[in-house]
């Protein structure tokens, strides 16, 4: 007894550390931004009228429904594009896909202010892209700045490289001899892909899904560089309300609304984590 | 069994964490002074020779006070008296303020302090005022500063209490290739906006000083002169007038995308400027010109001042009575009006000069010299202002 009590305690004195820096740093801001956000600002008495605000009030109504467009066509785009890219990379082998494979990792070290500012040298209606067609006689105006379209250009930039390391490890781990197995009992590509491949890697899919989603509904540079004035997404009508209207009841609501749309995905990664695979029993 | 205790324990460890944590956040409301006591009494206060600057904003006010403390601390007539030294907090980072901090300082009755002299103006001069009051600097001594003749610029606020020492104004900045004759007054600006829609923009006010001024000013046109330097909320009543002018040329602004767009930041219609997708913008004086020294902006971007102006600002020295060394704080300012400092002001800063030009190598700045500092628009609605950027954001930054 008084053994296992001494494993027990060196146990928990190793983890304390993490723990203790767990609690003060994530569980007890998340407790007192949630009770400020049911607080009068003014007399600190409980209210629903932060909520309320951001579902009512029409522009941040907007907000909210801006800032899911954005993210949803993002991962839509992003997961296809990088699933693509993923089934490219394992099962072609050649030089290309050899270089692609090095470099496609690239954009994951580019700090993310230069590679924004980048873009926007690009895209913008007097950019490269404007420029290029100049030369030509041809004035193209892209209209991509402060467009939505420019914001998810941006976040493709960043996440299909991120969504396709994921997938590739996936895809990676599956054996070629049950393609081999497959093929040589007569199956087709279309066949084996449907059945075999897509199911095996169809959790991946959906982790990388999930991590793109929870990453883009919180992007700040991306939007405040390359975003209109409204509708905004949440993570600038957030820094408005807490660094511009220093309303901070507001801005504790607005963010327990993004922790809750965030963790949405959050359970369905966990629900694809938890879940095991029939095969894999 | 086991398990269970394990549990328990993990359950009396998690209660304690988090009575620890509350209790840790339930004194809190004297963070703000103990903080500031700390970093107050840290300092050498009982080295006279030292004197200490608190100063704050962007980096490039960082970048002339180090050029200055050095110029001071070396080649001055009071070099052999005092060391200077900065102390300086980037604006916009998220920290306690300066004039938190100076204002808790003083609210806690501190003495003694090394808050020997600080930079302030514009708003933060304002909200420190209305926080502590003018009794808490020095009542400054003329006869202490043998240069203050030499400028008669006056501080708005608390004109006995600060030394303005440099100047900056929102002027409107254009392309000179493409706007031969700027316009003079508002009216022909408007003119001009109708005359060549989409070719001008102001960045969306709350994200830089030159789009608060151009919204402000826009709005505050239509108002008794008086209004300009109140914080008084009736005067929201009479803004509609302005907010309607302000609609009213929405439709004229720069469009992107196919919609209207008001860029963040000041260096965001600067950037338009300067790729040539607009014409005019407001700006910065400073930062105009400091960028077409450097090579950043075209040659041909030019500044101009409109009537009724842009605001402007003055920048000011104040001694704070909790501080430690008046008389160091005292030769520092008058060292802040010598020709060299206020060179060092135009050269590193594009800073407006208070002082008389002729003796000063205004080389790259003539610009500068167009600038009447007497002429300067003041504007302070201290807490208005976030009304203000609200209204802003619900009525024309929605109208697309």
């Amino acid at each position: 007894m008084s053994k296992k009590m001494k494993t027990n305690l060196v146990a928990y004195s190793m983890v304390l550390p993490a723990f203790l820096v767990v609690m003060l740093t994530v569980a007890y801001p998340i407790v007192t931004a949630i009770i400020q956000s049911f607080q009068d600002g003014e007399t600190g008495s409980f209210t629903l009228a932060n909520y309320t605000y951001f579902f009512t009030d029409k522009a941040q109504r907007n907000n909210l429904l801006y800032t899911l467009y954005i993210v949803v066509v993002t991962v839509v785009i992003a997961i296809v594009v990088a699933y693509l890219l993923a089934l490219y990379l394992r099962f072609v082998k050649s030089k290309i896909s050899k270089t692609i494979g090095m470099l496609y990792l690239l954009p994951r070290f580019v700090p993310s202010m230069c590679a924004v500012y980048a873009m926007i040298t690009i895209i913008r209606d007097s950019g490269l892209i404007n420029r290029i067609g100049q030369l030509f006689g041809v004035d193209i105006n892209l209209g991509m700045m402060y467009h939505a379209s420019g914001i998810i250009t941006m976040n493709l930039w960043f996440n299909i490289p991120f969504a396709a390391m994921m997938i590739a490890a996936g895809l990676g781990g599956i054996p070629d001899s049950i393609i081999e197995a497959a093929s040589d009992v007569g199956a087709g590509k279309l066949r084996i892909f449907w059945t075999m491949i897509l199911p095996l890697s169809l959790k991946d899919v959906v982790v990388a899904a999930t991590f793109v989603f929870m990453s883009n509904v919180s992007s700040f540079t991306t939007p405040y560089l390359m975003g209109g004035n409204a509708p905004k997404m949440l993570g600038i009508a957030l820094y408005d309300q807490f660094n511009r209207y220093m309303d901070y009841n507001r801005s504790a609501a607005l963010s327990v609304i993004m922790f809750l749309i965030c963790s949405i995905s959050a359970a369905v990664y966990i629900y694809t984590n938890l879940k095991e695979n029939d095969w894999e029993k | 069994m086991k398990r269970k205790k394990g549990t328990s324990l993990l359950a009396l460890m998690m209660a304690g964490v988090l009575a620890v944590g509350m209790a840790g956040c339930g004194g809190s409301g004297n963070g703000d002074s103990a903080e500031a006591s700390a970093s107050g009494e840290s300092g050498d206060s009982g080295d006279k020779s030292t004197v200490t600057i608190w100063a704050t904003g962007s980096d490039n006010v960082r970048q002339v006070y180090e050029a200055l403390i050095e110029d001071f601390n070396s080649n001055s007539d009071y070099a052999d008296q005092y060391t200077a030294e900065l102390q300086f907090m980037l604006s916009g980072t998220g920290t306690q303020s300066m004039t938190d901090m100076l204002a808790a300082a003083y609210q806690a009755k501190q003495t003694d302090t090394d808050y020997d002299l600080v930079d302030v103006g514009g708003d933060d001069l304002s909200a420190l005022i209305s926080r502590v009051g003018e009794e808490a600097f020095v009542k400054l001594d003329d006869s202490k500063i043998p240069n203050a003749d030499r400028v008669s610029a006056q501080s708005s606020l608390a004109a006995d209490y600060v030394q303005p020492y440099r100047g900056t104004t929102v002027v409107l900045a254009y392309d000179s290739e493409t706007v031969p004759n700027p316009p003079q007054t508002m009216d022909e600006l408007v003119e001009w906006m109708k005359e060549h829609p989409g070719r001008f923009a102001y960045n969306a006010p709350g994200t830089g000083g030159a789009g608060d001024s151009f919204a402000r000013t826009s709005v505050y046109n239509f108002l008794p002169e008086e209004a300009m330097t109140s914080d008084d909320p009736s005067w929201e009543d009479q803004w509609d007038e302005g907010f309607q002018f302000l609609t009213d040329i929405h439709q004229y602004m720069y469009t992107s995308g196919g919609s209207i767009v008001y860029p963040n930041k000041n260096q965001g219609t600067l950037d338009l400027l300067n790729q040539g997708e607009i014409d005019m913008c407001p700006n910065w004086a400073d930062m105009v010109l400091s960028q077409r020294a450097d090579g950043t902006l075209k040659d041909t971007i030019k500044i101009t001042q409109i009537d009724p102006a842009f605001t402007g600002s003055l920048q000011s020295l104040a001694i704070p009575t909790f501080g430690s060394n008046e008389d160091g704080a005292y030769a520092f300012i008058d060292y802040m009006l010598t020709d060299a400092a206020q060179e060092i002001l135009v050269k590193d800063m594009a800073a407006i000069p208070l002082v008389d030009t002729s003796n000063l190598d205004m080389t790259g700045y003539e610009d500068v010299m167009n600038l009447d500092v007497s002429n300067f628009r003041i504007m302070s609605i201290g807490d208005l202002g976030t009304d203000f950027n609200a209204r802003w954001d619900s009525e024309i930054g929605t109208l697309g």
